[in-house]
């Protein structure tokens, strides 16, 4: 058949299909679609279309792209675009039939969108969705679209037109259009395909081979397989071009055996070309002859790499060779060879198409075209995309990609496979192409991009890698088989907490040798991983060295569990929860006091990082460790009272240390330093200890006798604690310097920020620390009928509920999001309940003053604009906008500034320029020696609880600037426990804190959350997983 | 079992450098390679059995003993590890108390980690046979074994 006559028949049949007076349902699937289920779906979809007799047509088609989705079905009624449906699993799938066909119901709850331009209903067009906004699909133009099973459906979409021009052209012609497209190597190289092609065209020899190299190896990389499983003629087109160009007639494509589906499609599309006479002898009536064999991998990462690929065809060990002679001049059985990945085989009939120049619009200067990606990890869309090169990361990542998952912290994401490297979050405004990947210390690679997140451990990211180039590496040149042995030796060393300090030189020489030494792109890219991991994440690497601590608690040998390990003061959680059930409450107030002489204190108020690290959530939930803490403290005291405060105490050593500033980080230096022998004199400014604890967490959340309880245990140890003597004004710090031998200075942040608007000195504009600080002292306060809090965090909220307390209606205005609010999230939802009314995306421009006093607020509206670094939107006020709110207080909580000026007479170098004081991160110590400082006023995380880590790990400092050595450890109690792993795997409920009533809690300042009962606690304790038991501590050894 | 090796033999004799497709067909047939099936494939082909296994060895898909009714791939590619595969490894080795690179004694299961599946955006991916798991957990893989047990 005439090809013109071939193309009438395959486009009548698409429009039949389009415009079909019967149903017509496509489903996806590719790999990932039937690995979600896609063909049970369909099943089912088949048998009620039965049920109902409804005649239907069923089209299998290949990947749209978020396979997070899949499966993936789309829905055309008669006269209708197709709807595409989502996650439509067995068990939805007859009921979206039913609904559909039956009860004319849309489904817009399920519905991704239209697969057109136009909107159905409510539905609006696929295109618009944010997964695809931002996406060129040129590569992948038909992949989720046509049946890949059909070629008459690709040439139907313009389908082997290239080929109908190509040989009307000359082959030096083709080669100039690819040229002018500036085309690079979608393999990971990046050359500059028309030059290949032109560099194998002249060399002499014959015959001449084509290769498609479809050996996608990097792991992380999927794009390749979705394009061969959902297009492969796009594949095969290109090779016939690219085949036609440099003169060869043999082409093999070299496929990873982990691909069945993708072989599959292949061998058929070839088939169907054979009856369309576009393969083979002859093609399309010219004088070019062409044929295709599949070839196989074996399962070999290296014979990606284009000399062990061919080594590979040629039946032996994937070895590369040197290069020069390069492939274009001796290749495949000696002969010149051309290779190309699928991707650039896949771009070739586009460009051919639309021509060179046309394509070399799209993408930037320096990147031409679009390139495929798979996003995967922990982002909350993986799947396959195709943007434009130039691109922005963080584009890529939260706008495509829909950020991390979980709302988890960003990390870094991993470019170019175990070739490349891991991007920190500061350079997430880089344009993806091939130089400012480069220029980072990454490559491009083959379009892997792995999303991680705060929970990845960088150092066990580089020892994987090495585990996988090592496990692939040929072995044939010494630098990288031995090479990278030494290097993952290292790495296994520092991931085991035996890492030393002269490990990150001795990798960086290694990383030198074996780049230069390796002989191909295997050995010479494998130290990238590591090198980038320590350039941009070195603290992390020192401190698996120097504090053997893995702080996403990855590495198992570093710390007993993710909670205890999470926890700034490292509490040992297990250990109390285990003790809890065996009814040893004081031990398990102890044990607590070890890490933390606050423990009463944080079992009402910490922001429990250890929660959100519970492997428990896996299964259902994570422990409430928070409360079962309180319960420990509360039982403990009534059993036992203040004898329970007898902890280790080492000899004295007769040195002396003074802190400056008697809140949580202060008098938790006090208290181990008391521990440790040394004699400690307290000085704090106010009338009361207690920093923070008193004066910003108010009552009604942390009982004042709580706090008092346990200060009162740190003063009874002989801690000298001297009120109301203010370091600057009443005494010296040189004074102070002179006659004792350390200072630990944790003065905390008292200096509220200001607004910056005007009128913001009016009468009725107060601090949210003032009124905190003196209701927090049992104070009767006055305040305003209608009051306005600004800010979101935990000082916005707990001043706006002293304020609902004290009478006033409260509204509290935040500038972006509720979720982007530093405030708990328990905190939040309390103040919701308590009436307060939180007003989002709102911010202040002007106080309205009326008689002297305020009278109201004038506010801006505002938008979210592009990302910043820390993965949130920036506001961005809305023109024209401004209104009024009515009230008659302004109350700012926008977040304190060390008073710390007074420092600057002690020392010129012992501030940043924000005020806060530089600590060496490893010491902990200032510019001055002997002089050490914590909490918020060394910048610090502004909880409790680093407060009180931050006043341990200095008390430790401290105690090896003065005896030579850090001696906590010497300090620690023994506690024996039972380690037998409970068998508590199916899900249990979570019991959640009982709470009073909000109407009964806003008239007082009284405890608004109950302790735990024992029923409660003894529930919540058995859900504990024990993740402190390795298979050494079980009774009967190694399972 | 040499006429077997014979005909698949013959089915590649047009083709240059074929010995690994061959040894792909091989294993398909017998579910390993034997060293008597590969003494028969260098025999059949004229070569060394040295040249025969070092080709063989160095592909990791080519095993050289009986696997399990139910193949377990254990993806631990870099989307997988970086959501969960070492543990979800580490269970199955648990569930049917052997590791990677073993078969049961009951030649029911047997186990492999291998490098990358492809399947990344369903991290963590675990494949039994040709069947394609996605998204698992620990309770789910467990799930999936006690099934195949029952199954038998």
């Amino acid at each position: 058949m005439d090809f013109n006559n071939i193309q009438k028949k395959t486009t009548a049949k698409w429009e039949n299909l389009v415009n079909s007076k019967d149903p017509v349902i496509y489903y996806g699937a590719a790999s990932c679609g039937r690995a979600a289920g896609s063909l049970d779906s369909k099943k089912v979809i088949e048998e009620t279309l039965k049920k109902l007799k409804i005649k239907a047509k069923l089209v299998e088609v290949g990947c749209i792209g978020p396979c997070c989705y899949e499966p993936l079905i789309y829905i055309q009624k008669p006269g209708s675009l197709p709807i595409c449906y989502y996650n439509v699993t067995l068990d939805k799938a007859e009921k979206l039939v039913k609904d559909i066909f039956t009860k004319n119901k849309p489904r817009k709850d399920m519905a991704l969108g239209v697969l057109g331009d136009k909107p159905i209903g409510k539905i609006p067009p696929i295109y618009d969705h944010s997964i695809f906004k931002n996406q060129v699909r040129l590569v992948l133009r038909n992949c989720g679209i046509i049946d890949p099973k059909d070629i008459d459906h690709y040439i139907a979409h313009d389908g082997y037109q290239a080929i109908k021009k190509v040989i009307s052209m000359k082959p030096q012609e083709v080669i100039e259009e690819i040229k002018k497209s500036g085309l690079k190597g979608r393999g990971g190289a990046g050359f500059s395909t028309g030059m290949k092609w032109q560099f194998c065209r002249d060399a002499p020899g014959r015959p001449k081979y084509l290769i498609c190299n479809a050996d996608e190896g990097d792991p992380g990389a999927f794009m390749n397989r979705s394009l061969l499983e959902g297009d492969p003629h796009a594949v095969l087109e290109g090779m016939i071009i690219a085949a036609y160009a440099i003169g060869a007639n043999q082409g093999y494509i070299y496929i990873r055996g982990e691909y069945p589906l993708a072989i599959e499609r292949l061998n058929n599309a070839i088939k169907q070309m054979k009856n369309y006479n576009l393969i083979g002898d002859n093609i399309l009536g010219s004088n070019f002859n062409f044929n295709i064999e599949i070839k196989t991998g074996a399962g070999a990462f290296v014979c990606g790499e284009e000399t062990a690929l061919m080594a590979s065809i040629e039946g032996h060990r994937g070895m590369p060779r040197p290069r020069p002679p390069f492939p274009a001049q001796s290749g495949l059985w000696g002969k010149p060879t051309n290779i190309n990945n699928v991707e650039t085989m896949g771009s070739i009939a586009n460009i051919i198409r639309m021509g060179g120049g046309e394509y070399s619009k799209l993408g930037s200067d320096t990147a031409k075209g679009t390139k495929t990606f798979s996003l995967v990890g922990k982002i909350k869309r993986p799947g396959l995309i195709e943007i434009p090169l130039g691109t922005k990361l963080k584009d890529i990542i939260y706008e495509v990609g829909g950020g991390i998952d979980n709302d988890k912290k960003f990390k870094a994401v991993q470019t170019g496979g175990p070739s490349g490297g891991c991007i920190p979050a500061s350079k997430l405004d880089l344009t993806v192409d091939y130089q400012s990947l480069t220029a980072v210390g990454s490559i491009m690679g083959s379009g892997g991009l792995v999303v991680m997140d705060e929970d990845t451990c960088m150092v066990d990211i580089a020892r994987f890698f090495l585990d996988f180039t090592q496990d692939e590496s040929c072995g044939k040149c010494t630098p990288c088989r031995i090479g990278t042995k030494a290097m993952l030796d290292i790495l296994t060393r520092i991931t085991e907490g035996k890492g030393k300090e002269e490990d990150l030189d001795e990798l960086a020489r290694l990383c030198d040798t074996i780049n230069k030494g390796s002989l191909c792109g295997l050995g010479q890219t494998a130290p990238n991983p590591v090198l980038t991991t320590v350039r941009h994440f070195k603290d992390e690497y020192l401190e698996h060295i120097r504090n053997k601590k893995c702080r996403a608690s990855v590495c198992q040998e570093l710390f007993l569990s993710p909670c205890q390990n999470t926890c700034p003061a490292e509490t040992n959680v297990p250990g109390y929860m285990q003790l809890i059930k065996e009814n040893r409450f004081v031990e398990a107030y102890k044990l607590n006091r070890e890490s933390n002489p606050f423990s009463a204190v944080c079992g009402r108020i910490c922001f429990h990082p250890c929660e959100d690290k519970c492997r428990r959530a896996q299964i259902d939930k994570s422990i409430s460790i928070m409360a079962l803490k309180r319960v420990v403290t509360d039982r403990a005291f009534e059993v036992k009272g203040n004898s329970i405060f007898k902890m280790k105490k080492l000899k004295d050593t007769g040195k002396k240390v003074v802190i400056i500033g008697g809140g949580p980080s202060g008098l938790t230096a006090a208290y181990f330093l008391k521990r440790l022998g040394h004699e400690v004199t307290v000085f704090e400014a106010h009338s009361k200890p207690g920093g923070m604890m008193v004066q910003g967490i108010p009552p009604y959340r942390l009982p004042r006798e709580i706090i008092e309880r346990e200060i009162n245990s740190i003063e009874k140890m002989g801690v000298k604690i001297k009120l109301n003597t203010r370091v600057g004004k009443d005494i010296s710090i040189k004074e102070i310097k002179e006659k004792h031998d350390a200072i630990y200075i944790a003065i905390g942040n008292y200096k509220e920020y200001a607004l910056g608007i005007e009128n913001e000195g009016a009468n009725g504009v107060i601090s949210g620390l003032q009124l905190l600080k003196e209701t927090g002292q049992g104070k009767k306060v006055k305040v305003g009928k209608k009051i306005v809090v600004i800010g979101g965090g935990n000082s916005a909220i707990d001043t706006a509920r002293t304020a609902r307390r004290l009478g006033a209606e409260v509204t509290i205005l935040y500038r972006r999001e509720r979720k982007d609010m530093p405030a708990f999230e328990e905190e939040i939802d309390d103040a919701l309940e308590e009436g307060i009314k939180l007003d989002v995306l709102v911010a202040p421009s002007e106080v309205l003053v009326k008689n002297g006093k305020v009278a109201g607020l004038k506010c801006t509206r505002m938008s979210l604009g592009s990302y910043d670094d820390s993965g949130r939107r920036r506001p961005v006020p809305i023109k024209d906008s401004e209104f009024d709110v009515d009230c008659d207080m302004i109350i700012t909580a926008i977040g304190q500034s060390p008073d710390s000026a007074f420092l600057n007479d002690f020392s010129r170098e012992i501030l940043a320029k924000n005020g806060t004081i530089k600590v060496d991160k490893w010491t902990r110590s200032t510019s001055v020696k002997g002089v050490f400082a914590g909490g918020d006023v060394a910048g610090s995380g502004q909880t409790v609880i680093q407060a009180i880590a931050d006043g341990k790990e200095t008390s430790g400092e401290i105690d090896k600037y003065l005896t030579g050595k850090n001696r906590l450890e010497e300090i620690v109690g023994d506690y024996s426990y039972q380690m037998d792993l409970p068998d508590n795997q199916k899900p249990m409920t979570r019991f959640e804190s009982r709470k009073r009533k909000p109407k009964e809690r806003i008239i007082d300042f009284k405890e608004v959350c109950f302790g735990y009962n024992e029923k409660e606690c003894l529930a919540e304790v058995e859900r504990c997983l024990r993740c402190d038991i390795r298979d050494e501590d079980e009774a009967g050894g190694d399972s | 079992m040499n006429s077997e090796i014979k005909k698949i033999v013959k089915q590649f004799k047009s083709k240059k450098g074929a010995l690994i497709s061959i040894l792909q067909e091989v294993q398909k047939k017998y579910g390993y390679l034997s060293s008597n099936t590969i003494s028969a494939v260098a025999e059949e082909l004229k070569i060394s059995e040295n040249e025969t296994y070092g080709v063989a060895t160095f592909y990791s898909q080519f095993r050289f003993n009986k696997p399990g009714k139910y193949q377990i791939k254990a993806c631990q590619g870099t989307a997988c590890h970086v959501r969960g595969a070492k543990k979800i490894l580490g269970e199955i080795e648990q569930e049917l108390k052997i590791t990677h690179g073993e078969t049961t004694e009951d030649e029911l299961f047997s186990l492999e980690k291998v490098a990358c599946m492809g399947c990344c955006a369903l991290a963590p991916v675990t494949v039994v046979n040709d069947k394609v798991h996605g998204t698992c957990t620990p309770t789910k893989v467990r799930k999936t074994i006690e099934d195949l047990k029952k199954e038998g």
